[in-house]
């Protein structure tokens, strides 16, 4: 397979995933919201340090006009990280590989990217229509991983496509749950309710996992176990990383590239970091430092992918 | 559709079904068909705005019909005009014999923007140039076929040959299967056949791709249509690079060696080595493996200079010198602006003349005689003077017309017709039909799609 297709398959996978994660987030603090206090923050700050790329004080000016962070976040072309930008660009990469993806997924993206070009949406984002948009592009979303999912060959090209969702995947997990912990000080003793970590368990569809899953009262320890080693619960870092390992280890088969085996060192660090973990003692780790160190490794484990697989 | 009298024979059949059919079901038909083209991404885009517009080919649903007979002829005229352009291609790189005997006037050659230097000398495979050709044929009011003009770098519309087919079958099916219509869909097939041929006898299972310019481009769909049917890598010029020239493409198991390349990139992007440096299409080296013969190229590099617009004056020449044939298709009559005498008649007479550019096409930089203003013609009449060489003019041609679905009528429109020829170790072949192009607009003369032409589905049928 061309690396340049590889790549956009890659990409392609990756932006739909950051687009469903990132509608799913808005989804749940746009509700949550409505409670007031409900997550430890009135506002959309936040929301806004992870996905807008803003200083301190633009965030000031519209953390709390949700109609303007909505727009933002949706439907701004400015905003490299708005949902129009990323469905343009994974449309982009679609039309780059139109011959590798069939008919129905082509059809899927380009949908939604007209979906998320039309006029009308800024004017219902800012009224009493807002949640049926969120839910309209949402289900376009799903609609694109499902008929993927059952549309597409199996072969090198869905392993490009599933490295690129794994790896965004874990990346959201690592970054929303960072965003919580960093709002209760990093400090894991404390007691917190569970009320508390709504936001983070809706946000990856993990609300009722968590309830049907832990039944003891020690949900900081509880939440750091099905965020980062809950193996059933496909938004938990082990869950990505597992596929992951599954996935590379179809497409480096056949690879001859020298720089192969310094990817299969790193990804194994990283994997082994998190499977050996002592899930007793997540409460009391530096888990700011962890999650940041985890990022990184992800990051190098990304840049070593392109090199071996996409340089062209 | 008529002759004087009647409803001509080959449309009989035609006439009497699309009689049944009222107005709002044509309409109904019409919508079915546009909607399946824009449905399918069968688009090409328009910049406005800095932003791209996808639109759809306009599609005419009421299909043109042309007898087996005629058919007979444009295919031996095809072949015969194809078999001596590729010669003359040959001699011009290699021995440049119809130049000594003064055939051609060697300066025309020297002038010609698209006569490339740097590929002169280079053997291409089984000595054929012209692998792909597109020549516009057009028939005039005394019924005969003329050529208009002779494609022979990268033509293209062949997936609206065969989509439009395709929408055909879906909305007159009936219709079709009555009338013994010749099959098309076989083109990238032989196209294919003939690709894997080229390569090398020494590589048992080459590997042939085809080079587009990327997304951007308004032929885009076409090049991915194409890689589709015949199951080859799509490559762009970055995912291509030549080392001790061979080349080789960039896959995700390292680096695969290139036998065939059908590029649909322009001479001049092809290689920042050779041609224009700044290109980031291409692909650097490329001409130095061409060169070596590690990699064959179709369409060869330099065919510009043979469609020509100045060059197409001397083509019936050409047929004459090389096959020692009398040319079975006609040219139109071309007067070579940079001749004084000839210069003079056309400005005389330009009422009655269209004047081309002999580098443009698409129907860009072209007089129009007829629908010229005073002032406009001064103006361009100045730029024609200060060089003569770029210009040619032909009396206009009032092309045929065929019956087109307009608003709701049945109306005439003048159409051409771009059959596509197949040149390969085996000879030339043609797949009975072509891109059939219409202008929409009622009395104008010019077809092309980026002046508001649209196309037909084009039927050959045994009477």
């Amino acid at each position: 397979m061309l690396s340049r297709i590889a790549d956009s398959l890659f990409w392609l996978n990756r932006y739909m995933e950051r687009t469903q994660s990132i509608l799913r987030v808005i989804r749940s603090h746009y509700i949550i919201s409505l409670d007031k206090d409900a997550i430890g923050s009135t506002t959309w700050r936040p929301i806004l340090e992870i996905f807008a790329q803003l200083t301190d004080s633009e965030i000031t000016q519209i953390e709390a006009k949700p109609d303007i962070v909505l727009q933002k976040i949706l439907t701004e072309s400015t905003n490299p990280n708005s949902i129009k930008t990323i469905v343009a660009r994974a449309r982009e990469n679609a039309r780059g590989v139109q011959n590798h993806i069939t008919k129905e997924l082509w059809e899927a993206v380009n949908s939604m990217y007209h979906l998320t070009n039309k006029p009308y949406l800024n004017q219902k984002l800012s009224g009493p229509e807002a949640l049926e948009v969120v839910d309209q592009l949402m289900r376009q979303s799903v609609l694109y991983a499902g008929i993927a999912d059952i549309t597409m060959p199996r072969g090198m090209g869905w392993d490009f496509m599933k490295l690129g969702k794994y790896l965004e995947r874990s990346m959201e997990t690592i970054v929303i749950t960072d965003k919580q912990c960093q709002l209760f000080g990093y400090d894991m003793q404390q007691e917190s309710d569970i009320t508390k970590w709504r936001f983070l368990l809706m946000s990856l569809a993990g609300y009722e996992v968590y309830l049907k899953t832990y039944q003891t009262f020690r949900h900081n320890n509880n939440i750091l176990h099905q965020m980062l080693l809950n193996e059933h619960y496909p938004h938990s870092v082990i869950f990505s990383l597992t596929r992951i390992n599954r996935y590379l280890r179809d497409v480096i088969k056949d690879n001859e590239s020298n720089e192969k085996l310094a990817l299969i060192r790193t990804f194994g660090r990283l994997y082994s970091k998190v499977n050996y973990m002592d899930p007793e003692r997540l409460e009391t780790m530096d888990s700011r430092a962890f999650f940041k160190e985890l990022r990184n490794e992800l990051l190098v484990f990304h840049n070593q992918l392109e090199k071996v697989f996409f340089s062209y | 559709m008529y002759d004087s009298k009647a409803v001509r024979k080959q449309y009989a059949s035609v006439f009497a079904n699309l009689l049944q059919l009222d107005t709002d079901s044509l309409v109904s038909k019409h919508d079915i068909a546009s909607e399946l083209f824009m449905n399918q991404g069968i688009t090409f885009t328009v910049y406005d705005n800095d932003e791209g517009i996808e639109r759809i080919f306009p599609f005419d649903i009421i299909p043109r019909i042309i007898t087996g007979t005629e058919w007979q002829q444009i295919e031996q005229g095809i072949a015969q005009r194809l078999k001596a352009l590729n010669l003359f291609l040959k001699d011009v790189y290699n021995e440049q014999q119809i130049i000594r005997d003064h055939i051609i006037p060697a300066s025309l050659i020297a002038s010609c923007p698209h006569y490339k230097r740097e590929v002169f000398g280079i053997k291409v495979p089984y000595d054929i140039y012209v692998h792909i050709s597109g020549i516009d044929l057009i028939r005039g009011n005394d019924g005969v076929l003329y050529v208009l003009e002779d494609n022979l770098r990268t033509p293209s519309g062949v997936s609206y040959m065969l989509e439009n087919r395709e929408v055909t079958k879906r909305i007159f099916p009936d219709m079709l299967a009555s009338n013994n219509v010749r099959r098309i869909s076989h083109y990238p097939v032989l196209l294919h056949e003939i690709l894997l041929e080229l390569a090398s006898t020494q590589v048992s299972n080459p590997r042939v791709v085809l080079l587009t310019p990327g997304i951007y481009n308004s032929a885009y769909y076409e090049h991915s249509f194409l890689a589709r049917q015949m199951g080859i890598d799509l490559v762009e010029g970055r995912d291509l690079l030549v080392d001790n020239h061979k080349v080789y493409m960039k896959t995700t198991k390292g680096l695969e060696q290139v036998h065939v390349i059908y590029r649909r990139l322009d001479d001049e992007y092809l290689d920042p080595l050779v041609f224009m440096k700044n290109s980031v299409l291409g692909v650097p080296g490329l001409i130095g493996a061409y060169r070596k013969g590690n990699v064959a190229i179709v369409n060869a590099l330099g065919n510009g200079v043979a469609d020509d617009k100045a060059v197409y004056a001397y083509v019936p020449a050409m047929i004459k010198y090389y096959l020692n044939e009398d040319p079975i298709l006609q040219n139109v009559p071309t007067y070579q602006l940079s001749n004084p005498e000839a210069m003079h008649y056309v400005f005389e007479n330009y009422r009655n003349m269209v004047i081309k550019n002999t580098n443009q096409s698409g129907g860009y930089g072209m007089v129009m005689g007829n629908t010229i203003s005073e002032k406009e013609w001064l103006r361009a009449k100045v730029i024609i003077e200060n060089n003569p060489r770029n210009y040619i003019a032909q009396p206009i041609v009032q092309l045929s017309t065929v019956p087109c679905f307009i608003n709701g009528n049945i109306e005439p429109r003048h159409v051409d017709l771009r059959p596509y020829a197949l040149y390969g170790p085996k000879g030339i072949k043609l797949v009975p039909g072509g891109l059939t192009r219409v202008a929409l607009k009622a009395g104008s003369l010019v077809v092309n799609s980026s002046q508001g032409g649209g196309s037909k589905d084009t039927w050959i049928v045994d009477e």
